[in-house]
């Protein structure tokens, strides 16, 4: 009898706040803001939640086995499959970085200067980015598949034997990582280059007073002008590379012998192809962490400086 | 009229349109339920775009026959299937049918997914129709005391030889493996290669044919992994063999079947192993192509790998009387997917088996008097199929087996690699 009324008044009180929250203005922001916060809540933050879930328990995503702990966790870092695809996936982000940011920082600072044809260059050398994977990687396909295919004609034509590039674990891998730099230097180079066009031409024309080289002027005003904006590309091109499925997918489905499968193939196939989907998804977890480690320790970095 | 009139009013007003506009959308579905029971059939692409035609025409057949079930017919593309059914059987929107490949429906039906079909195969029976299914059809799909699903296609893998490349060689069509071994090192000249594989999926057939050929086969009659046994290992190592002799294509590795298919059809190589549908899609080089007989293995065995395709009734369907009515239809009148939609399937039903038009197809035909009654499941040496064969078949271990024996890596090592993969897919 004595409950009621206090939660009733408590009600009251509660309600009475809140009207007067809304009524000052405050809560309009939130309310514009709720739909997506709803809507990321329900494709990203309960996908996230469920597939975390999944990574402690056995079954398959029909029917949930037992949960088991870390035990999924423990067999990935015994299992000689997980350490391939983690090595592999080190080995692709670094290339692939390394590699489309010198070609795009290369092709960035060519098309800064006035060269012929710089608008058709410009918009030619976009064409990778811009092509359908499956159009792009089912034709480096055809151009390397045998000894017939277009690159064998051409080694041939210079007296070489051919080269299977897909039937050899090392061509497969350096096949793999040439393609995604291929696919991948136009958004290093179209960055690269707007940020060489935000760059104070005065700086260069101080340097060039002080006697500074060609050489001196990338050096010690082009390169510390493009430092972070170049940190950032290359983070995001370390997350889209480790999370790279069509590449290996499309050139070699991970082959041969599992030699191109990164931990995003290997997910897929603990997933999909053995069924079990807590241990694909302890891969996904483990993929996650280490990029958001590598996230943290960069951007840490970067402040510090 | 005052504010609050006014508002009211505007408020009445609304839930009355709502209501009207709810009363008109739901009428004529009211009724369309009323009228027809509405069944999802899910059919997977069993062959070239007339096949998809040709099955949407036989639905709108049954559809005309039998008004008081309309159903709605979709075609499922291959890539990412088994996703496909695994998203919508958990969202609740599976079909209340679907075909499917060799062991979809004992892989959904141990996990709850899949309705039996006894009663329908009891109904088969009685009514005499039981018969018309070809042996080792309808009981490979007996799983758990249950039919969990019903028998409509065949795919098999077989021989096919180039007879141009093999007279430009002077050689007879083989018979054995000896045979085989002998005609692929004979043929491998010119840039050309005796035999062509494949490190998909349809390379890892080479591998089971190669076995199941031999008397071997990838289990024990009580399911357990059998990998290594004496004969197994007899067949890796023919294949070894024929790998060591230079006659299978360097390329195979890097091909998927499709490659496989190409560079066969092109005349690059002389052997390949394929589905029955190969030459009736070779277009102009068909008439080069041929099937070899079924190769005795050294101790005499003849065997190859086959999937007994079928269709499926799923748990979530609301209308299993229905379904039922739908299924023994299609199995019994299912024709013009060969005669119109040139599927590459074998039929599982003598009646079809018999027509005219799959006896016209000489291949075919051969395929399905020699080849079919020598079939063997990925399941050999178990009786029945059991679901987790879908994994060894899908998760890629027998693929990154194929691979690195095409790449002409010793036998040994490779099978430990496959067997340690292959249980711990097993669990054993």
């Amino acid at each position: 009898m004595t409950v009621q009324p206090r939660l009733a008044g408590e009600t009251g009180s509660w309600r009475a706040s809140a009207r007067s929250w809304y009524a000052s203005g405050d809560a309009l922001p939130f309310l514009l803001l709720a739909p997506s916060i709803v809507l990321m809540l329900a494709v990203i933050a309960y996908p996230m939640l469920t597939g975390f879930m999944y990574g402690f328990s056995t079954g398959t995503l029909l029917k949930p086995g037992k949960f088991v702990g870390l035990d999924n966790y423990l067999r990935l870092l015994q299992s000689p499959d997980f350490l391939h695809a983690l090595w592999f996936s080190l080995l692709f982000a670094i290339f692939n970085v390394i590699g489309c940011y010198v070609l795009g920082l290369a092709l960035a600072l060519l098309m800064n200067q006035d060269v012929p044809f710089r608008g058709f260059f410009r918009v030619a050398l976009l064409l990778p980015w811009i092509v359908p994977s499956i159009v792009s990687i089912v034709s480096w396909r055809w151009m390397m598949a045998d000894q017939h295919a277009l690159f064998n004609q051409i080694i041939g034509a210079f007296g070489g034997s051919p080269i299977y590039f897909l039937s050899d674990q090392n061509w497969a891998i350096a096949a793999v990582i040439v393609i995604k730099i291929w696919r991948s230097f136009p958004f290093m180079m179209l960055s690269l280059l707007a940020a060489l066009q935000g760059i104070d031409r005065s700086l260069y024309e101080a340097a060039a007073l002080d006697g500074a080289s060609r050489w001196n002027q990338l050096r010690y005003v082009t390169m510390p002008q493009l430092r972070n904006i170049s940190i950032v590309l290359c983070l995001l091109m370390t997350i889209w590379t480790v999370n790279d499925f069509d590449t290996p997918w499309l050139l070699t489905q991970g082959g041969p012998a599992n030699a191109t499968e990164n931990l995003v193939l290997l997910a897929y196939r603990y997933t999909f192809g053995r069924n079990d989907v807590g241990l694909g998804s302890a891969v996904s977890f483990i993929t996650l962490i280490i990029l958001m480690a590598l996230v943290v320790v960069m951007l840490r970095r970067q402040r510090e400086r | 009229m005052t504010t609050k009139a006014r508002a009211h009013l505007r408020k009445a007003g609304m839930l009355a349109s709502i209501a009207a506009a709810a009363l008109i959308g739901l009428a004529p579905m009211a009724a369309s339920s009323a009228d027809a029971v509405k069944l999802n059939f899910w059919d997977m692409i069993w062959g070239p775009p007339e096949y998809i035609d040709a099955a949407k025409e036989l639905v709108g057949e049954f559809n005309k026959q039998h008004p008081e079930i309309q159903v709605e017919y979709r075609s499922v593309p291959w890539n990412n299937w088994y996703q496909t059914f695994v998203t919508a059987i958990s969202s609740g929107t599976a079909p209340d049918i679907s075909t499917g490949a060799g062991y979809q429906a004992v892989q959904l039906y141990d996990q709850g997914a899949i309705r039996p079909i006894d009663d329908v195969i009891a109904e088969l029976k009685a009514d005499g129709e039981l018969d018309d299914f070809l042996p080792n059809t309808v009981d490979t799909l007996r799983y758990d005391d249950h039919y969990v699903a019903l028998p409509w296609g065949i795919d098999i893998r077989v021989w096919f030889y180039r007879k141009d490349l093999l007279e430009q060689a002077g050689v007879k069509v083989p018979t054995t493996w000896e045979e085989l071994r002998a005609a692929a090192k004979a043929t491998t000249k010119d840039g050309k290669y005796g035999i062509v594989a494949s490190g998909d999926t349809g390379g890892s057939h080479f591998l089971y044919n190669a076995i199941l050929n031999n008397g071997g086969g990838l289990f024990t009659a009580d399911r357990k992994l059998d990998l290594k046994n004496d004969r197994n290992m007899e067949a890796f190592e023919a294949l070894a063999a024929m790998v060591a002799d230079g006659s299978v294509s360097p390329a195979s590795t890097g091909y998927n079947s499709d490659d496989r298919r190409a560079a066969f059809n092109r005349g690059q190589a002389a052997f390949t192993l394929d589905g029955p549908g190969l030459i009736a899609q070779a277009g102009a080089e068909a008439k080069n192509i041929g099937v070899l007989p079924p190769l005795a293995g050294p101790h005499g065995d003849k065997a190859t790998i086959f999937w007994v395709n079928n269709i499926m009734v799923y748990e979530q369907t609301k209308h299993p009387d229905e379904v039922k009515t739908f299924l023994k239809w299609w199995s019994k009148n299912q024709l013009p997917l060969w005669t119109k939609g040139n599927t590459g399937q074998l039929p599982t039903r003598k009646s079809i088996a018999a027509d005219k038009a799959i006896k016209d197809d000489v291949a075919r035909a051969y395929v399905l008097d020699n080849y079919v009654p020598i079939g063997k499941t990925t399941a050999t040496n178990a009786s029945g199929i059991f679901p987790a064969l879908n994994d060894v078949e899908g998760e890629g271990a027998m693929q990154s087996f194929a691979q690195e024996l095409w790449q002409g890596k010793p036998v040994g090592p490779i099978v430990d690699t496959a067997e340690t993969r292959l249980k711990s897919i097993l669990k054993e």
